[in-house]
């Protein structure tokens, strides 16, 4: 499995984990193109820490790297990282770019 | 659905999500307090959080946020102890004074991270490590917690309401991602959600020891689940039971923790499809069988369908399916019990053999909000039954052998050194109890408090042993005043509970409530006793009950009504005993 399908696999065992506690009407789907961060996707503030979190801990079971995407880096990104699947899915191949570990 | 409530220093907000997506029964509907206000929320009643009924309020805090004195001794600043447990004592007196806004109050014990290494070898050093200092601190919580609210009328730990839940052992399952420090920087929330996950598991446990919904009954398969081996094939000697062998002695331990479940009130039975005198005689024999026969409140060995043989086992025990664990080695058979009884818990068991014990503790559908010594007895006394049912066989009528059992009953009024008991009957009883009331031991003493309100507890023995605390009654009485044209007494009378171990059923007791209720009434000037019953998918037991009562039934056939002017008969194969502190007037 190539590393962007491996991402992807990631944030998907994140967002199960994320929709365990959220409410039936605000469940995020796992495809590129589901929406993330309010407004245009479902998740207020109390789901996106849910979903930075997960991710980062299947990120780092996955890749065995620890990365941050809450950082400024993540603030300052002209496209927020957090508005759809596929944008968080390109923040984290970037951020996994800054490594070595591939 | 029930109402729960949630006080916090920092974000429950995960907690309540999981559990109001929880699938488990019973369902809730989650409250939250505003997270960091723990104090001003509970120390004041008139906070919108109490304007509604609460059937458990969670109060779940970290001590460095409640506890002023333990936050320095985080910064490592020397603290002066006295202080310290001075601030425990305040903050356990500030739970407990909520007491009464809820039915049931649960209260994590206080838990560090585990990276927080403190003083590393001087840890458990008294005056010195953290671990020491909170250990202590949870002690003396939980003691303070146990305790009665000044001013309450209940005494002791079994009639508090406020329980102490041990967090340390979620930390410990959740392992190194317990906490998350990015949950808390980003949210204020410190846990991750593995913790929050066991968190909803024991509430839901917690819950359902509530609501009397906790399983009674383990009925288990014998050839590979209780020992190894197909006995009718290799025969008791081979069976894999002990020695110096993993599997044999994992086994030994299972059996051991079924037997100590028996200690804590549940009681055991096997269906096995097996030769029955071959199985029974590797029960007796076999030099390091935990489990004898005398251990089981019944079986059912033989070559029949297991489901069937559960609903017989757990009919002959006056048990409800939804008091019954079963647990077989065997997929197919667990399919099929799980397929055709969906009311019977069927847990997934490992192959493994070394982790079966570890299977069993691992159920949290035992759990009761007391321990009386009635539980403690009541795998004797379902053996006595079985003892009981052999003396029937053995002798002709009913009547006759109902008359050969010589139950004795004893009627006290509710008082403190039955009132656990008591609350514990009403709360678990589904098939004979009348409305399906559900009262904490608080709420049932302080009902019993009432003008013209009366409770009696039923203790029942027979010549095969003693029973114990097996029935409850209580009645309502509307004080006699004048008719209209001030001829004649109007008062009535209504029974409010009536409640009766299925142990006991059956043997003319509920017939001996009846006329005791009905002597009750007359002497409280009431003129016909009624008993309005609230049908609920377990009671039928006590609505058949009623109809061969002779109570005249109404039209809608949900009220049975007795002129008091008319004596019920008590029946002879009853006798009641020491009455001295129950007969109706006195």
């Amino acid at each position: 499995m190539d590393q962007p399908d491996r991402i992807l696999g990631a944030i998907y065992r994140a967002i199960d984990e994320l929709n365990m506690t959220q409410p039936m009407e605000g469940k995020v789907s796992k495809s590129p193109e589901a929406a993330l961060a309010a407004p245009a996707g479902p998740l207020d503030s109390l789901g996106l820490v849910n979903l930075v979190v997960e991710t980062e801990q299947q990120i780092e079971d996955e890749f065995r790297v620890a990365i941050n995407l809450a950082d400024q880096q993540a603030a300052s990104a002209s496209q927020n990282p957090l508005a759809s699947v596929q944008s968080l899915a390109d923040y984290i191949r970037s951020k996994l770019g800054d490594t070595d570990s591939g | 659905m029930l109402k729960i409530a949630t006080v916090s220093d920092f974000n429950l907000g995960n907690f309540a999500a999981l559990l109001r997506n929880d699938g488990a029964e019973p369902a809730v509907a989650v409250v939250e307090t505003p997270f960091g206000q723990p104090f001003q929320i509970l120390a004041d009643p008139s906070h919108p959080t109490w304007a509604e009924a609460v059937d458990c309020l969670i109060v779940w805090t970290q001590p460095q946020r409640v506890i002023s004195s333990f936050a320095q001794a985080l910064e490592h600043e020397q603290v002066d102890r006295a202080k310290l447990f001075a601030e425990v004592d305040q903050f356990a007196a500030l739970v407990r004074s909520c007491q009464d806004r809820a039915r049931m109050i649960l209260v994590p014990t206080w838990t560090l991270p585990p990276w927080e290494r403190g003083s590393s070898l001087l840890e458990c050093r008294r005056g010195v490590g953290l671990a020491d200092l909170l250990a202590r601190m949870n002690q003396r919580l939980a003691e303070q917690l146990e305790g009665s609210p000044p001013g309450s009328t209940a005494q002791g730990a079994s009639q508090s309401n406020v329980f102490v839940l041990d967090a340390q052992r979620w930390l410990v399952t959740a392992g190194i991602r317990s906490f998350s420090t990015k949950a808390w920087y980003l949210g204020k929330i410190p846990f991750s959600n593995e913790i929050f996950k066991q968190a909803v598991k024991e509430t839901k446990a917690a819950l359902r020891a509530i609501s009397g919904a906790t399983r009674k009954l383990v009925v288990v398969d014998l050839d590979d689940t209780l020992w190894g081996g197909i006995v009718g094939d290799i025969g008791l000697e081979n069976l894999t039971l002990g020695g110096h062998d993993g599997d044999g002695e994992a086994l030994v331990d299972f059996q051991r923790a079924l037997k100590a479940l028996t200690r804590r009130g549940i009681i055991l039975g096997v269906v096995s499809k097996n030769d029955e005198t071959t199985a029974l005689t590797a029960l007796r024999e076999h030099p390091e069988m935990i489990l004898r026969p005398d251990d089981f409140a019944g079986w059912r060995i033989n070559w029949g369908d297991k489901a069937q043989n559960v609903v017989d086992l757990a009919a002959e025990l006056n048990l409800g399916l939804q008091s019954v664990v079963f647990i077989d080695d065997n997929p197919v058979e667990r399919a099929r019990v799980r397929e055709m009884l969906p009311e019977v818990l069927v847990p997934e068991w490992p192959a493994d053999k070394t982790l079966y014990r570890r299977a069993l503790l691992e159920l949290n559908c035992f759990d009761v909000a007391a321990l009386t010594q009635e539980d403690r007895n009541r795998a004797a006394m379902y053996v006595s039954d079985r003892e009981r049912k052999h003396a029937r066989r053995t002798v002709g009528s009913l009547d006759d052998w109902l008359a050969s059992l010589n139950v004795t009953i004893e009627i006290e009024f509710l008082n403190e050194a039955n009132l656990t008991r008591a609350a514990q009957l009403l709360n678990k009883t589904n098939q004979m109890n009348l409305t399906t009331r559900r009262m904490t031991e608080q709420e049932l003493l302080a009902w019993s408090s009432e003008p013209d309100h009366r409770v009696w507890t039923i203790k029942v023995r027979d010549k095969f042993g003693d029973l114990g605390l097996t029935g409850l009654l209580s009645v309502e009485t509307k004080a006699a005043s004048l008719s209209a044209d001030g001829a004649a007494p109007s008062g009535a009378a209504r029974i409010a509970d009536f409640v009766l171990s299925c142990r006991v059923m059956g043997r003319k007791i509920e017939e001996t409530m009846v006329a005791f209720a009905v002597r009750h009434a007359r002497d409280e000037g009431a003129r016909v006793l009624t008993a309005t019953y609230l049908p609920t998918p377990k009671n039928k037991p006590c609505l058949e009950f009623l109809r061969r009562s002779g109570m005249r039934e109404s039209s809608e056939g949900s009220i049975f009504e007795w002129n008091t002017a008319e004596d019920y008969p008590v029946p002879h194969q009853v006798t009641i005993g020491s009455l001295d502190h129950a007969l109706p007037g006195h």
